[in-house]
């Protein structure tokens, strides 16, 4: 059952009659519109006693302006400083006092926070959210010293860490043009020039009840439940509509070749990217099947070849990144030894050509399914999980909250040749960034 | 497991409509009762125990085989036990690899193997053929010569593309420093190790670490006891093996007086920065619940002081957190943050002060109670996943704890006082003697650490002492 209604300001609450034990996998859902446009989306599953309670806003670094990157990021740590009615430094103390968990984490497209708590601490759960979203305290204390941290942040994450920075050189080159050409990390320089009025300023615009969805899982009672989110979520003003970014890729027509050094690796890598469309494309799953075919398991294509047999390579993957108005699909490959990063480009272009060229065996087929089928088993395990991906489909596939238990369906009405024509689509050597990775620096 | 919110306090507030009083939080339902189910055990005749958690929320089972073997002393041959480990993911002498891995990825099924032991993951239907590839890769491996050579040779690639990956070597050069570069504690394997490695020695190893002797066998999720017993029984039963002793280890002392040890990293940009000292607290030991309340105050979370001084006041660091451990050999006590190079000696600083002030006074009552929430709360957030009980099942079979240690866990935390975390904060966490670790860029903080008035050691990042890096102890 997939209830979808709405609550008005005059209309009674809904009793919903919730239906029994879910069949196996199938993930059941309430979900309506408060007043202010909050969307709210609420699972019960009584098996254990947790529930999870997480709002997502639809913000991430795609919607920054290119002189103040690293925003929406720098609010995920901001929202953490307190409300008018919750005190500096006490917001995570709370949550864990309380005996619950919570943190967050942003995107190129949105921003999800979230707590944990044992089931009887809901309340606490919607209280802390709604406080954030309706009043929260943006002043120069916390810039200041969240300033700081995100600096820490970066050095820990980026400027320490080996090969690091290959996801911002190919980026860079991918999306040229685009608000995908920046990393949600962004830069510190911007930080340190954005005024406190800025900063307030990307809050109203953003963290507003019509741009976000209140997404909650585990051990609830749904009448009570949409009670309580009306008391604490209806006062929230609504804000101004957002619109979100149109992201325009300049198409790559001549191979971009580019070179960049890292001062924290020995061993180099060759990197390959390809510009793709975005996640709710039906190529973009043929995509993930492709980069499955070469490099999910030890048995795939390019594991097997470059790492078994011909011992070449000490790492090689493929990867489909999928992002709401775009995407990239990557490969890299970290050379066993003294191979030449030439020798490993040329093997996983063969690798492409073939796939291409040829369908890939029904018996390949039937891997990738059962690997589709695994994954879609495991990605909805925990409450705070499924909240997740509650409020990812609704935000990224047209407001179809109900994609989470047709994703599986969509990827197996996929043909062999949906995947050969999309490696003949979008994996052209013309077509692609090829970064040398060398160590220096 | 029942868990509930009460009617009358959800009513109450919501007939109030807006006048919700947002300033203060809210009051929670009572504590939701907490029921951990047992699992099903039983013995193989070879020895081997079986545990079943049957859980049928999700069409997936796993299957983990753990042999408790403890830590091994591996010597000029350091990286042995863990090539021995990666060996067995190279086929059998039923399956090459490539027939091996085709047939797991085939029903997209996760088999892992390492030196203590291997797991199999899959849905449900695939499950027995998942189980059985388990059980074939760890009694039946080929251990080809070309499969060795391969291997060999990529971990030695492997260690050198961690060479300048500051957080790789910090955590290896504190064990090393910590517990002495000879122990089994301490040593890591090198270029040199790896490569006096032969094929021999991979095969000594799997005789005396993969057995069915002090094996533990789990079954998690949509699978009936029966079931697991058949299986076990059909693929495990027959297996015979050496016997293993569990190792007992020798103490390792802590320096008589603290001392700083940098380890230069000179492409750093920040330093890792370990404070610690080792403990001797062995499992059941009673001091360990107010010791795990000490530790969460320290430097459990974002919660904590070491957060909220480091990161929240400071703005040193991403994260401080601090560490504790029971276990039937030695263990350690560590503080840590990783901090921007020019605030490694402001940093020290303040984790040593926080650190003596849990020594020297009391906690309040305020951060007992909310210590005791947060565990109270994590245990039941624990019961989310099925093999939260396996984990304490098994914890209590290999460290002989009493039945009913789990049952009892939250009445041993809140009985814990004020007193009990002071006595035992001084007690596990050293201040006079212990270990200032620092892996970062020498020349930015050599000259700020000197100040600090401790002596100051200087390694390389093989956690060998510097020729010519007297000690400086400042007046």
């Amino acid at each position: 059952m997939n209830v979808k209604f709405f609550i008005g300001g005059s209309m009674a609450v809904f009793l919903l009659g919730f239906m029994g034990k879910a069949i196996a996998q199938k993930i059941e859902f309430n979900e309506y519109d408060l007043d202010n446009g909050l969307h709210v989306i609420l699972h019960r599953d009584n098996s254990a006693p947790v529930v999870a309670v997480s709002v997502m806003y639809h913000v991430g670094s795609k919607n920054e302006d290119p002189a103040r990157t690293g925003f929406a990021h720098f609010f995920e740590h901001l929202l953490f400083e307190g409300s008018d009615n919750i005190r500096r430094g006490e917001f995570m103390k709370l949550v864990s006092a309380n005996g619950g968990q919570n943190n967050a984490n942003t995107t190129f497209d949105r921003t999800y926070y979230y707590e944990v708590f044992p089931s009887n601490q809901l309340e606490l759960g919607l209280w802390l959210e709604s406080e954030r979203m309706l009043h929260p305290v943006i002043n120069e204390t916390g810039v200041s010293i969240q300033r700081e941290v995100v600096k820490e942040e970066k050095r820990q994450r980026v400027d320490n860490q080996p090969y690091a920075r290959i996801i911002n050189n190919v980026f860079s080159g991918v999306f040229a043009g685009t608000p995908y050409r920046w990393q949600p990390i962004g830069s510190m320089d911007h930080l340190n020039q954005a005024k406190l009025d800025e900063f307030t300023g990307f809050f109203k615009k953003f963290y507003v009840p019509n741009n976000a969805v209140l997404s909650i899982s585990g051990d609830i009672d749904i009448e009570k439940t949409i009670a309580l989110v009306k008391a604490y979520f209806g006062e929230i003003p609504k804000g101004a509509t957002v619109s979100q970014q149109v992201v325009n890729v300049t198409p790559i027509t001549n191979t971009i070749i580019d070179t960049a050094y890292d001062a924290n690796i020995q061993l180099p890598a060759i990197v390959g990217a390809y510009q793709t469309p975005g996640m709710t494309s039906k190529d973009a799953r043929a995509l993930e099947l492709l980069a499955g075919v070469l490099s999910n398991g030890a048995s795939s294509r390019l594991n097997k070849k470059m790492i078994d047999e011909k011992k070449e390579a000490l790492k090689v993957e493929a990867l489909s990144l999928s992002l709401e108005s775009a995407g990239a699909f990557i490969f890299y490959a970290i050379p066993n030894g003294y191979i030449s990063l030439n020798t490993l480009l040329e093997d996983i272009s063969s690798e492409i050509k073939e796939l291409q060229e040829h369908l890939i065996s029904e018996k390949d087929f039937e891997k990738l399914m059962n690997q589709a089928e695994n994954k879609y088993v495991a990605a909805n395990a925990r409450n705070n999980d499924v909240a997740e991906n509650l409020a990812s489909a609704y935000t990224f596939f047209n407001r179809q909250t109900n994609h989470v238990n047709t994703a599986l369906e969509e990827i197996r009405a996929m043909t062999r040749e949906d995947i050969r024509n999309a490696a003949r689509k979008y994996l052209n050597d013309h077509q692609r960034l090829v970064l040398y990775y060398l160590p220096g620096r | 497991m029942v868990a509930f919110l009460p009617e009358a306090v959800v009513a109450q507030r919501v007939k109030a409509g807006n006048a919700i009083d947002r300033t203060r939080p809210p009051k929670p339902g009572p504590a939701p009762v907490i029921e951990i189910g047992d699992p099903v055990i039983y013995t193989l005749q070879n020895g081997i125990k079986v545990l079943v958690v049957e859980n049928h929320k999700a069409p997936k089972i796993t299957a983990t085989y753990f042999i408790d073997r403890g830590p091994v002393l591996e010597g000029e041959k350091a990286g042995v036990t863990a090539l021995m480990g990666s060996m067995l993911s190279e086929g059998t002498t039923k399956h090459s690899k490539d027939e091996f891995y085709a047939a797991a990825d085939q029903i997209s099924s996760e088999i892992s193997f390492s030196e203590t032991g291997g797991s199999a993951v899959a849905i449900s239907r695939f499950f027995d053929q998942s189980f059985a590839l388990l059980a074939e890769g760890l009694q039946q491996p080929s251990f080809l010569e070309a499969a060795f050579a391969k291997l060999k040779s990529q971990m030695i690639t492997g260690l050198k593309s961690n060479e300048k990956n500051v957080k790789v070597v910090a955590d290896l050069v504190q064990q090393a420093i910590l517990y002495g570069k000879n122990t089994a504690m301490g040593e890591f394997p090198t270029a040199q190790s790896l490569g006096g490695l032969n094929l021999n020695d991979v095969n000594e190893m799997y005789r005396q670490g993969i057995t069915p002797s002090r094996g533990y066998l789990t079954f998690v999720g949509d699978i009936t006891p029966e079931k697991a017993k058949e299986l076990a029984e059909k693929y495990f039963a027959e297996w015979k093996g050496v016997s293993i002793t569990y190792p007992v280890i020798p103490p390792v002392d802590n320096p008589s007086a603290t001392e700083i040890d940098l380890v230069d990293m000179p492409n750093a940009v920040q330093s890792e920065i370990a404070v610690a000292n080792l403990i001797s607290l062995k499992p059941g030991n009673p001091d360990y619940f107010p010791l795990l309340i000490a530790n969460n105050i320290l430097g459990g979370g974002a919660e904590a002081r070491l957060f909220k001084n480091l990161r929240e006041k400071h703005g040193f660091t991403y994260g401080a957190y601090s560490e504790i451990g029971a276990g039937r050999n030695q263990t350690s006590f560590k503080a840590r943050a990783g901090v921007r190079n020019e605030k490694t000696d402001s940093a020290v600083t303040e984790i040593l002060r926080e650190i003596q002030l849990m020594r020297t006074e009391k906690i309040s009552d305020e951060e007992l109670k909310n210590a005791k929430a947060l565990y109270n709360g994590n245990f039941a957030l624990g019961t989310e996943n099925p093999g939260t009980i396996a984990r304490y099942t098994t914890d209590i079979l290999i460290n002989n704890l009493s039945k009913d240690y789990y049952c009892t866990y939250l009445q041993k935390v809140n009985a814990v006082t004020a007193d009990d975390v002071l006595r035992v904060s001084g007690k596990y966490f050293n201040y006079n003697n212990m270990r200032i670790i620092v892996t970062g860029r020498a020349e930015d903080v050599l000259s700020g650490l000197r100040k600090l008035g401790y002596a100051v050691k200087q390694f390389d990042r093989f956690a060998d002492p510097l020729p010519g890096s007297a000690s400086v102890v400042k007046e």
